[in-house]
């Protein structure tokens, strides 16, 4: 999942665990994991098997998979791939550890039973230092994010961000990974750039997975960087381990800004990106992107209510699902009418679609940024006929 | 003149109708259901919502559009999030309401009381919160909740007698609103009787005996209706006699994309014949009747002619020596 592998290995081997990291995603993983997976299964779910399929190959036989007690589909996961890899005779053992929120006790033994027989400091300072990584991990991303719309040379900085990565992978101790995390943000920070440049600001939302793993959303977050846009995601790594893991969140929860829009939980992280889409239009992002995987329920109830946090916030919407259909040329072609819309709409002359003929594709999408009241009356006049998709 | 209360006969309409209905009729409360699906109310379901929503939730709001042109004075759209402890219903059920206010249709007030019995809430603040609009007297309520219970256990009872059989046994396995919209599912249960089978369904195990067989499944299910369906399935394995399952789902259905594989995977190992039918926006009814004939003719032929080339579920039978 994205980058998360670098935080993974750095706690596994500092406990003393061999780990084999499948290799990096690609159309080979997701054509494996398309034909053992259920149809209508989530997309995350179709590359996790490709993934573990790729990892058996190279030697692998356990793997450890977070549980969860739903609503969303992926409490399952670990189950369902278990009985599939099984049907096509690659035995695995597989170690679930249950979310802590269902009981520390359990949690702790599950984990016992994974590191055996390292010591429980061991096992802390493990944690810690895949924290860490992870921690440097998502500081450097945020750099990156704010760089590439602006750098004289496009892709400087993700060449040293994946650079980067090697080196925190390799970093052994706390004392390497500070060095290495500092050498690389000082590399990051001598790419010249545009400083003048005024860019876009867009939020990335949406479910997890998607948000965190390039492949699965065939780069969405590399595109808009590239198109002139800072991105800025809801998810990353350090922060959802800080709140679920070590179960505290500093400040109002992002769940808060949800309401009055979705003012119940609704599994997965269908609460989260909405109020993450109403924060960042509160912090006066330009536009918002939402990722999800195809039938992915938390974020199809998003998806259903972003339209009136658009109308109420005035801040256009743009939905992207993801499946087993890789075709870019069309991402491509929505995400740079989604730039162009949101040029248009910063020209000071304040007329936020100049042309409607050539911005109608787009128009589908986003919901319009009239004010609300306006927006009612023009629909009951037309009828639900003039619904958007 | 009195008030009214819509009932969108959708979703859980179809499970616990009896109960709301009695439910307010005790209250003295006059109740408007919708009718039964049709093409118009599909249609007006599907512009309401995105395209990724699966078809229920589309049928749902064209109930809710209809009966908001019938003109009811209050909706009834509960926020179901679980009915039982350890399992929930479906995120889009817990934002049901949230994507209602969000949608164009003009509504009338909502009574959405959050129903969730994973977290225990008191009964007596539900009820509370249904009634609110029409009587805050706590003695009444709480008759025509005992009533309405009743009435509802009355009705769960009656859809338990089956009567013992002869000829072949179709357990139908599918979620309560795909099973009994007739319109949906292209009166698929009807359809199974004029070919001679016995149609058994979810319902028709009690709780009891569903989680009795729940417990061999390795890991807690943690959605009633999969809970429902795979206790269901495990149940009717141990059933004697000729048998068939057919497990029905919407198309992009989150909770039966991974419970249909748990199922279809026991029941390919106890070689029990199955079919899978989708249900989407698409009516043409010939595919679907087709498909069921081929499904109970081949079953009946298994039986009749002894003819063990007859695949139940797509694994090669032929034999390798002719072959050869």
């Amino acid at each position: 999942m994205g980058n998360t592998w670098v935080a993974l290995k750095g706690m596994l081997e500092y406990i003393g665990l061999e780990v084999v990291v499948p290799p990096p995603i690609t159309k080979e993983t997701l054509f494996l994991g398309v034909q053992h997976a259920p149809e209508f299964a989530c997309l995350p779910l179709k590359i996790n098997i490709g993934n573990l399929i790729e990892a058996k190959k190279l030697g692998a036989d356990v793997f450890i998979m977070a549980g969860g007690t739903g609503p969303c589909r992926f409490g399952l996961y670990a189950q369902l791939e278990k009985e599939i890899l099984e049907d096509l005779g690659y035995h695995y053992d597989s170690l679930i550890i249950e979310p802590p929120d269902t009981g520390y006790w359990q949690f702790l033994k599950q984990v016992k039973k994974i590191v055996g027989k390292a010591s429980w400091w061991r096992v802390f300072q493990g944690i810690r230092f895949g924290y860490q990584k992870a921690l440097a991990v998502d500081k450097l991303e945020k750099l990156v994010e704010e760089i590439r719309p602006r750098e004289t040379v496009k892709g400087t900085a993700d060449k040293i961000f994946q650079n980067a990565l090697q080196i925190i992978d390799r970093a052994q101790n706390f004392g390497e990974l500070e060095e290495s995390y500092i050498l690389s943000s000082e590399k990051l920070r001598h790419i010249p750039q545009d400083e003048r440049k005024k860019v876009l600001k867009i939020g990335l939302v949406g479910e997890i997975y998607t948000l965190l793993e390039p492949f699965a959303s065939a780069d969405i977050e590399k595109k808009l960087g590239y198109l002139g846009a800072e991105v800025r995601r809801s998810l990353y790594l350090s922060e959802w381990v800080n709140e679920h893991l070590f179960l505290k969140a500093k400040g109002p929860s992002i769940r808060d800004f949800a309401r009055p829009f979705l003012n119940h939980f609704v599994g997965g992280h269908g609460q989260e990106t909405i109020g993450a889409g109403v924060a960042f239009a509160n912090a006066g992002f330009d536009g918002i992107v939402q990722v999800a995987p195809l039938t992915c329920m938390p974020e199809i109830v998003a998806h259903n209510i972003f339209p009136e946090v658009s109308r109420d916030c005035g801040i256009p919407v743009l939905n992207i699902y993801v499946d087993e259909q890789t075709g870019e040329a069309g991402i491509n072609t929505r995400l740079e009418a989604f730039i162009e819309l949101l040029e248009a709409r910063r020209k000071p002359d304040g007329k936020v679609v100049s042309k409607p003929d050539a911005v109608q594709g787009v128009a589908q999408d986003v919901a319009s940024p009239i004010p609300r009241e306006a927006a009612q009356k023009a629909a009951n006049k037309e009828g639900p006929d003039t619904l958007t998709m | 003149m009195s008030l009214k209360v819509g009932l969108p006969r959708a979703l859980f309409y179809h499970t616990y109708y009896p109960l709301w209905q009695a439910f307010y009729a005790a209250l003295g409360v006059e109740t408007v259901v919708s009718p039964e699906t049709n093409k118009g109310i599909l249609n007006k379901g599907i512009k309401c919502v995105v395209d990724e929503t699966c078809l229920p939730v589309k049928v749902f709001f064209g109930h809710v559009a209809e009966l908001c042109e019938a003109g009811a004075d209050y909706l009834f759209v509960p926020r179901l999030v679980s009915v039982e402890k350890k399992a929930y219903i479906c995120p889009k059920f817990m934002g049901l309401p949230d994507m209602l206010k969000a949608s164009r249709i003009q509504q009338p007030p909502l009574i959405a009381p959050v129903i969730n019995f994973v977290k225990v809430t008191p009964l007596q603040k539900i009820l509370d919160e249904c009634a609110a609009p029409f009587t805050r007297n706590r003695v009444k309520i709480n008759r025509a909740w005992q009533k309405a219970w009743q009435e509802q256990k009355q009705h769960e009872e009656n859809l338990r007698k089956i009567t013992p059989h002869h000829d072949l046994t179709i357990l139908l396995l599918g979620h309560d609103y795909n099973v009994y919209d007739r319109y949906i599912n292209m009166d698929l249960i009807k359809k199974l009787q004029q070919l001679g089978c016995q149609v058994m369904t979810a319902a028709h195990i009690a709780r009891e005996e569903r989680d009795r067989q729940i417990e061999k499944f390795p890991r807690s299910v943690f959605w009633t209706y999969g809970r429902n369906l795979i206790g269901a399935a495990y149940h009717f394995m141990e059933q004697p006699g000729l048998k068939g399952v057919i497990i029905l789902s919407s198309f992009g259905c989150g909770i039966d994309s991974f419970i249909d594989n748990f199922i279809i995977r026991r029941l390919t190992e106890q070689k029990i014949p199955h079919l899978n039918v989708v249900l989407d926006e698409h009516t043409g009814e010939g595919g679907l009747n087709t498909r069921l004939e081929a499904f109970v003719d081949i079953i009946r032929w298994r039986r009749d002619y002894h003819q063990g080339y007859v695949s139940p579920h797509g694994q090669y039978l032929g034999s390798a020596e002719r072959n050869a």
